[in-house]
């Protein structure tokens, strides 16, 4: 069974009128009334975007609603596009909202705002209604076939010739049962994470390889409403595990194991037979069984970060802890992860790329947060956020390191 | 479908006040500050919607806005969190709508004299956030606590779940600064300083400004009660084989005398049939399970647990049976964010249907609960057979008084409302019911609404019948404030202030 | 089990243990699927997503006692501790 989570209405799979947006709100009307009828706002103070700009329409309850305005013929896409821009699709609104919270494994519905987010704005783009930076993105990263996270100008390494360059020295084998798959600003801006990723398995005696061609995840292009060109590099992607025999893919990085997870099984149904493994959870038990010891004691005071993709998309929480708690030396200063529902870097959802702004502000104050505990380190475990939280950082008087990083620190790995 | 627009020259001063990022007019802007939670007329969506929104940022904006409008003569409309259940926030007439979500600052907090101050478009839970790191708190508890705002607490002169304990908004909030409708702003309280509680200087006009729904005013800062952090919280449920006897056993956990109690909550007997359609904690319960009471209490350790054993005490000798921790805590725990959700709908064949939700409250005297109760339920009954798109979703009686819990119940029906089927002649019988809701209440010697205002279709209509010598009163302070009818227009009746001048 | 399989995914056939409700899996009542027909139908929800609501659930509720007071008192605990006295 498939995460795709597509009502099975034969009325609305039948609704099929030519008219876009006649088809568009057939498909997303009652999805979109579950959360109108209540229209109830639970979300609103959870959500990162809307604790920034406070702006009504920027809402996840207004994403619902402007579907309804739309059906009764208020308002049309371009009305709203730039709305749904305002989203990282943390999922803080979907965790926070009573009716999954509270009724949503009971009737096995729920209120599904990502989705409707990355729907809109596959439709924008369906309609000619595109943001430019996402459009200059997506183009880049079709014909780079990776995200261009060093800059869209065309004079940074990108490229299929780039993508291993992280990994120079290290002696990594192509192929093989288990595949560890390194997202693009892994790949190519912070490459001590995949580093230490790699060194902190052949430490613990995992056996993995590599892709033989490495293409970006597709999530990205999905989230910014590129969906044609996600597929495509699922199916590349795909096809380059089966060619070499992979029975498991290590998703190094929350938003590719997000994707894995939900997104390929709903492009290849039940014939996506692999093991998906989150790394975070992988190194836990690597500590917890003896296969990885952390003994090298580091002397920082930190407070972890939740990656809204771990935590509020996926409920991964308790590992990231356990890992911290085993690291000598280390003081843990936590927030819990319910309270981190509202928390964000702002880096997710392509929300960087078109309103930076919003996304500096929204680290700036999750750093505000991590210096009243008076930390000097604020640990992620999300590539994608460290660079916003990093920059952040740096104004605040806090590093931030991925927590890979410092469990390679404390392993004794030179990365 | 458009909305006409407003003169580009008052737009052009309206940005020259808030600058042009905080002035909106695209149609998402207008047509998203339309509703609260409350339903609404899907299928006349377009009445419903401003000309133009602001977001301000100081009083200072706030009141040039209000001076403007009330110089051209434009309907003002206050938005804060707009998840009112009695349309406070949603604009009759069109005009400006000033959001006041951007003043969310926590201005001051005082441990000594124990106060905080803040701007309206504060949310008490992460008001509440912030205060724990100084061992105090905010107590002001809504079902809306994660989402609703300060601003439009002070609009609605709101109901807290804790309300026995530590009092409700207006007696939590000690002070405000109000923006009139024409412009000028003023320092609200009780007299003296902001921080004052009690005085007995002139006329009390906190009371006024509170609960009117934005008809008399904006408030752009307001100075809050801070309450020790509590040190214990005890829950408790109690099952009971009939309404009647939980009724009883209501009066005496609310007649209690223990000065932790938080409050008292009474389930009637469709509201358990409700809740065993999808509630975890109801589903198992026998068919003997026809009524709850839900009990809390705060406050320091050692006050809690003797005062905790009296309420088991009580609940036992009048014939209830403790439900157990894990339903007492984990339904309790819920009741700080209780709306209801869609698909607790149901048609009259047992469909589920997403259903809009509807909370009918009234106040109502102890001794009448139990006709009131039969009185409602008869009217959605009759609703509901007319037309299935309405479903009853049971009553809860809450003691309503402040620190005295014993004498009057926010008493309120729940109904579930399929708006995507609603036409005009379903919408006006809706409107029917709800004016004979009120008509019920106000027989009884009760009061339209302890929590949400009545200003809203149908039971508006009762209003002067209800307040009587009083509606004449608050035409004539509406007609002094606001001269030219701007603020919040076309609510309270309190149009007709102003056509009886003509006449 | 750490890793994610798509196959493990699919959760048990429905057993009916109330009017109208059933149970897929442990402690986890769900409606029953014949009264999601006409009006609003249920979604494909896998495993992990039922486990997480739940899971969230709980997590908020008890992060709900802790933002109101620093500890909760057990009626099951006072009960026996009335029982004794007597």
């Amino acid at each position: 069974m498939a995460d795709t989570e597509r009502s099975t209405d034969p009325q609305q799979a039948a609704n099929g009128d030519g008219d876009a947006r006649a088809e568009f709100v057939a498909e997303w009307r009652n999805s979109a009334y579950h959360c109108f009828s209540s229209g109830h706002k639970f979300c609103r103070e959870v959500c990162p975007v809307m604790q920034v700009t406070r702006n009504e329409n920027h809402s996840p309850t207004a994403f619902h609603a402007s579907i309804v305005a739309m059906e009764k013929g208020h308002l049309d896409v371009a009305d709203v596009a730039d709305d749904y821009v305002h989203c990282t699709q943390c999922g803080a609104c979907e965790t926070r909202c009573p009716n999954s919270l509270f009724t949503g494994d009971f009737y096995r519905n729920r209120v599904r705002t990502v989705e409707v987010v990355r729907a809109m704005r596959a439709f924008a783009v369906s309609q000619g209604v595109e943001q430019p930076g996402w459009k200059l993105w997506n183009r880049l990263t079709d014909e780079l076939k990776n995200e261009p996270v060093l800059g869209t100008d065309g004079q940074q390494p990108n490229g299929q010739e780039h993508v291993r360059d992280w990994a120079d020295g290290l002696d990594l084998p192509i192929g093989g049962e288990t595949i560890m798959f390194v997202d693009c600003e892994a790949a190519f801006y912070r490459t001590s994470i995949p580093r230490a990723t790699a060194q902190i398995l052949q430490r613990a005696g995992v056996e993995f390889g590599l892709m033989r061609e490495q293409w970006c995840c597709g999530g990205p292009a999905a989230e910014m409403g590129y969906v044609d060109q996600s597929r495509a590099f699922a199916e590349h992607n795909v096809a380059d595990w089966r060619e070499v025999g992979a029975k498991r893919i290590i998703a190094i990085e929350p938003h590719d194991y997000v994707h894995f997870t939900e997104d390929y099984p709903a492009y290849f149904g039940e014939d996506f037979d692999f093991e998906v493994v989150q790394i975070i959870d992988l190194v836990a038990e690597l500590i917890r069984e003896g296969k990885l010891k952390l003994e090298r004691p580091i002397e920082r005071v930190v407070t972890y970060h939740d990656p809204c993709r771990l935590n509020k998309r996926k409920g991964i929480h308790e590992a990231p802890r356990e890992i911290l708690r085993a690291i000598p030396g280390l003081t843990l200063k936590d927030v819990d992860h319910v309270t981190q529902w509202s928390y964000c870097s702002g880096g997710g959802g392509g929300l960087p790329i078109e309103k930076p702004e919003i996304t500096a502000e929204i680290s700036r104050r999750r750093l505000a947060n991590a210096s009243e505990l008076e930390v000097d380190t604020l640990v992620s475990a999300c590539v994608w956020s460290e660079r916003p939280l990093g920059a952040a950082g740096e104004e605040a008087g806090i590093e931030v390191k991925d927590i890979i990083e410092l469990v390679a620190e404390s392993a004794g790995i030179e990365v | 479908m458009a909305v006409a627009a407003l003169p580009d020259t008052l737009v052009s001063e309206l940005v020259s006040i808030c600058g042009s990022d905080r002035v909106l007019t695209g149609k998402s802007a207008l047509f998203n500050r339309t509703r609260v939670p409350s339903p609404f007329p899907v299928h006349k969506w377009e009445d419903y919607a401003p000309q133009a929104v602001v977001l301000p940022t100081s009083a200072a904006e706030v009141s040039d806005v209000v001076r403007l409008a009330n110089e051209h003569r434009v309907p003002v409309v206050p938005r804060a969190g707009a998840t009112g259940l009695t349309d406070g926030a949603v604009p009759l007439k069109h005009g400006i709508l000033v959001d006041v979500k951007l003043m969310n600052q926590i201005h001051e907090i005082d441990l000594e004299d124990r106060t905080v101050t803040v701007g309206p478009g504060i949310n008490m839970l992460k008001l509440n956030e912030e205060l724990r790191k100084h061992g105090v708190c905010y107590p002001d508890d809504p079902a809306s606590y994660p989402c609703s705002l300060v601003g439009g607490r002070i609009g609605t002169s709101g109901f807290s779940l804790l309300g026995a304990r530590y009092g409700h908004t207006r007696d939590l909030v000690i002070s405000f600064e109000i923006c009139l409708p024409t412009g000028e702003l003023i320092e609200v309280g009780d007299g003296g300083g902001r921080k004052i509680r009690k005085s007995s200087t002139g006329y009390t006009l906190k009371h006024l400004f509170m609960g009117h729904q934005g008809t008399l005013g904006i408030v752009t800062e307001a100075t809050l009660e801070l309450v020790p952090r509590p040190e214990a919280e005890f829950a408790a449920f109690f099952a009971f084989s009939s309404y009647d006897d939980a009724w009883r056993a209501t009066a005496a956990l609310a007649r209690s005398g223990l000065a932790t109690l938080a409050g008292v909550v009474l389930f009637d007997e469709r509201k358990l049939d409700y809740l065993r359609r999808d509630d975890e904690a109801y589903i198992p319960q026998p068919p003997s399970v026809r009524s709850v009471i839900a009990t809390a209490l705060y406050g320091t350790a050692d006050e809690v647990r003797p005062a905790a054993k009296r309420i088991l005490g009580i609940g036992k000798d009048f014939g209830g049976t403790y439900l157990g921790d894990e339903i007492s805590e984990g339904d309790w725990a819920s009741r700080h964010d209780r709306y209801a959700t869609p698909l607790h709908g149901r048609t009259p064949s047992g469909q589920v249907a997403p259903m809009s939700w509807h909370c009918e409250d009234a106040s109502v005297n102890w001794t009448a609960l139990p006709r009131v109760r039969e009185e409602w339920h008869a009217i959605v009954d009759r609703l509901i057979e007319k037309h299935p798109i309405f479903d009853d979703w049971g009553m809860f009686a809450y003691t309503n008084g402040a620190y005295k819990p014993w004498g009057d119940y926010l008493t309120e029906i729940d109904v579930g409302i399929w708006e995507q089927e609603l036409d005009e002649e379903s919408w006006e019988a809706w409107v029917q019911a709800k004016r004979d809701i009120a008509e019920v209440a106000v027989r009884h010697g009760g009061s339209i609404s302890a929590c949400h205002g009545a200003c809203r279709e149908g039971e508006v209509d009762l209003v002067p019948v209800e307040l009587g010598g009083q509606f004449d009163v608050m035409k004539k302070v509406k007609r002094a404030l606001d001269p030219n009818n701007v603020m919040n227009p076309g609510k309270y009746l309190l149009d007709e202030a102003y056509e009886e001048v003509e006449r | 089990m750490i890793g994610f399989r798509l196959a493990a995914q699919k959760p048990p056939e429905p057993k009916p243990v109330a009017d109208g409700v059933v149970m897929r899996l442990e402690h986890v009542y769900e409606v029953d699927p014949a009264l999601m027909v006409d009006h609003i139908q249920q979604l494909d929800f896998p495993v992990w997503r039922t486990n997480r609501t739940v899971a969230n659930r709980w997590d908020h509720l008890a992060w709900m006692h802790d933002h109101w007071a620093d500890t909760v008192i057990h009626g099951e605990e006072l009960l026996e501790e009335i029982e004794r006295e007597d």
